[in-house]
């Protein structure tokens, strides 16, 4: 249904575009495309901070995937705002691209626009010097990601209509609704964190609830399962005691 | 925070460390018939008082300017005796080169190793041979600021506080020496644990960079030293590079401090030379001999029974001379449990603060629990090299590193064991714990303070 909407839009209005306004629409198409990025980098950014995993992906592989979708939101970005600062139709100028409320064309909205991209280009080069740099500034940085995205969704609300209406409203509303349970779940999870001390032992803890017992022989013959409450792997040894018969 | 040597020790009411080292076994003497033992007393029953140092050694001979003595050092080749054994003059002569707000030094006497006593009974019986070293250390890098990181032990921080109180009054000290108070943990002792405890934090971990020597204590770059290697260093600046490597090896000279673990019981420190080879200081035969401590690695007692103390001859087989602990596992206990015991309190130890560490050791101790046992799992033993790939290199600091070689180590070294244990049988006729491990207690977030 939303790509049907995308497309019937692009048919209506295929017959106007001429030189100038595909700049428009390019600005206009990469925008929506960068929410829609950037939506899916936040919530695989709250995945990697809560050690989440997707079906079928090591843990490592997220990690990756939220990387590589924020590069790609970047260069949609930059398309984004390289056609609206050529495009002639308003005049952006290079200034208000990073410099906030500067811009003679519609001011406050591109505003956030210009604060969502400084934003994020902090992110990106941080991220890029993250070997070279120290891991609480990296992390402080990072949180900004949280700023960010809610910046750049007002500015896309704000300086145009096209995402106020039909399909784009649909996946405007779902952007909003996934990165908003994102961040609750981020909040419930970081609320009943294991602290830090008692982590190794919880995980040793959970090893030992959940240990495979072994085959059992019969009573008193070898391979025994172990007693109740003795914590067990299934044998009768408890290392915590200090070895073997 | 940070403990002046005159404010009380630690209370009673946190766990402290209740190390009190009474004898020393002296195989020094043995081998170097006619030479005295170079970082410890003749005589163990010696005091903390100043006199009989200053009659043995002499005042901390000072150079006068910083830079002096670090060619002096790098002539020695001295190496850190914290287990590295990384050279001492490079680290000398980058804090000493380094820009920016005088830098500060610190001794490392945090040893959290708990089947090492060396550093502990270097305090306790020379502490004024680590003072000097950590003075002069001081002066050779420029600093004014001086701390000592020692494990809360009520005992040993009275001796320290009176050894300083006496240098005071003597008027030796060029810096006024802090002492630090480390948390009895594993880990308190590596680099950016202590900057962080230091400046005033937990004693955790942290990501490099920053290391301690572009931003340490307070943010001032930091020398971190192992107090046997300022102990070292006080010898050098005294008695030159020659003499230093008069005896050892030409590639890793002078002496070290070793703690024994023998097969047939007694536990102590002694002051060896490297190269040294281990059936000298070890009586043989054993089950397997754990060389490096429980960062480490198990070596057949066949093959170590061949082997320098080295790093030369041990790096390769993929062992290393480490902080210079050696156990020799008695013949009637079971490897495996030795191994599974030792695997779970390095679990334990874990920060928290690395994913692959704090998930990753639990599983790896849990799998080596089922291998010690009857019958395990016949996954366990795969299951275990797996996840040795998984969790090595990835922390922010050596524990899940050292904690797989040390385990790997087992896995190979105890392979017939495994095979016993998947018939259901062991090997081992006893049960009695062997490597040193400490008590266990109750977890929190206060323990890193």
């Amino acid at each position: 249904m939303l790509a049907g909407d995308i497309g019937s839009t692009v048919e209506h209005t295929m017959t106007a575009i001429t030189s100038s306004t595909a700049l428009w629409y390019a600005s206009r198409a990469t925008g929506v495309v960068s929410l829609l990025l950037l939506s899916l980098v936040v919530l695989l950014g709250i995945l990697v901070n809560r050690q989440g995993r997707l079906p079928g992906l090591p843990s490592f592989a997220v990690t990756g995937l939220h990387r590589s979708l924020s590069l790609l939101s970047v260069l949609f970005i930059a398309v984004h705002v390289a056609t609206a600062v050529i495009d002639p139709f308003v005049s952006i100028g290079l200034a208000a691209v990073v410099i906030p409320f500067v811009s003679a064309y519609q001011p406050f909205w591109l505003g956030l626009g210009a604060v969502a991209l400084d934003l994020i280009i902090a992110l990106v080069l941080t991220s890029l010097a993250r070997a070279h740099i120290s891991r609480r500034v990296w992390r402080g940085i990072h949180w900004l990601a949280y700023a960010a995205w809610p910046v750049a969704l007002v500015h896309g609300l704000g300086v145009s209509r096209d995402l106020r209406s039909g399909g784009l409203w649909l996946l405007t509303i779902g952007c909003v609704l996934a990165v908003g349970a994102a961040g609750l779940w981020r909040l419930a999870g970081a609320a009943r964190e294991v602290p830090r001390a008692e982590r190794a032992a919880a995980a040793l803890a959970s090893i030992r609830r959940h240990a495979r017992p072994t085959r059992q022989d019969g009573p008193g013959g070898p391979g025994q399962r172990a007693p109740a409450g003795s914590g067990t792997m299934g044998h009768r040894v408890r290392v915590g005691d200090g070895g073997a018969r | 925070m940070t403990h002046n040597a005159t404010l009380p020790p630690p209370g009673p009411d946190r766990q402290a460390d209740q190390y009190a080292p009474a004898l020393m076994t002296n195989r020094w003497r043995d081998s170097h018939p006619g030479v005295p033992p170079r970082l410890l007393p003749a005589d163990s029953r010696a005091g903390v008082d100043l006199q009989p140092h200053m009659e043995r050694f002499g005042p901390p001979p000072y150079r006068g300017a910083p830079g002096r003595l670090i060619g002096e050092v790098e002539a020695a080749g001295l190496t850190g005796r914290g287990g590295a054994a990384f050279p001492t003059y490079r680290k000398l002569a980058a804090m000493a080169a380094g820009r920016g707000p005088a830098p500060m030094v610190v001794g490392n006497g945090a040893e959290g190793e708990p089947a090492s006593n060396k550093d502990k009974t270097l305090l306790w019986f020379s502490p004024h041979l680590v003072l000097d070293g950590l003075q002069l250390a001081a002066e050779a890098v420029g600093s004014v600021t001086v701390g000592l990181y020692v494990h809360r032990n009520l005992r040993l921080y009275e001796r320290l506080g009176v050894a300083i109180a006496q240098r005071a009054a003597a008027g030796l000290d060029a810096a006024r020496v802090e002492l630090i108070e480390a948390p009895l943990r594993f880990l308190a002792g590596e680099e950016s644990a202590l900057a962080s405890k230091a400046s005033g934090g937990p004693a955790l971990p942290r990501f490099k960079p920053p290391r301690a020597s572009q931003r340490g204590v307070a943010g001032l770059r930091t020398l971190v030293q192992n107090v046997e290697t300022l102990a070292h260093l006080a010898l050098i600046a005294r008695h030159g590079a020659a003499w230093f490597r008069s005896v050892g090896t030409q590639d890793e000279p002078g002496s070290m401090l070793a703690t024994l673990h023998q097969a047939d019981g007694p536990t102590g420190v002694v002051e060896t030379t490297l190269g040294t080879p281990i059936a000298d200081l070890l009586r043989l035969p054993a089950r397997a001999v754990l060389v490096g401590g429980y960062h480490g690695a198990w070596l057949p007692a066949e093959q170590a029974r061949r082997l320098p103390l080295a790093n030369a001859a041990l790096r390769p087989l993929g062992a290393a001379v480490g902080a210079g602990v050696l156990a020799a596992l008695p013949g009637d206990r079971c490897g495996l449990a030795e191994t599974a015991r030792v695997a779970r309190y390095l679990a334990l130890e874990s920060a928290g603060q690395c994913g692959p560490c704090f998930n990753g050791l639990p599983r790896m101790a849990g799998a080596l629990e089922a291998l010690a046992g009857p019958r395990p799992d016949p996954r366990a033993r795969a299951d275990l090299e797996r996840w040795s790939e998984l969790v090595g290199g990835r922390g922010a600091c050596h524990h899940p590193d050292g904690t797989v070689r040390f385990v790997r180590s087992a896995l190979r070294v105890f392979a017939d064991e495994m095979d016993h244990h998947a018939r259901g049988s062991c090997t081992g006729t006893s049960g009695r714990p062997f490597l040193p491990l400490p008590q266990e207690t109750p977890l929190d977030n206060t323990d890193w303070r």
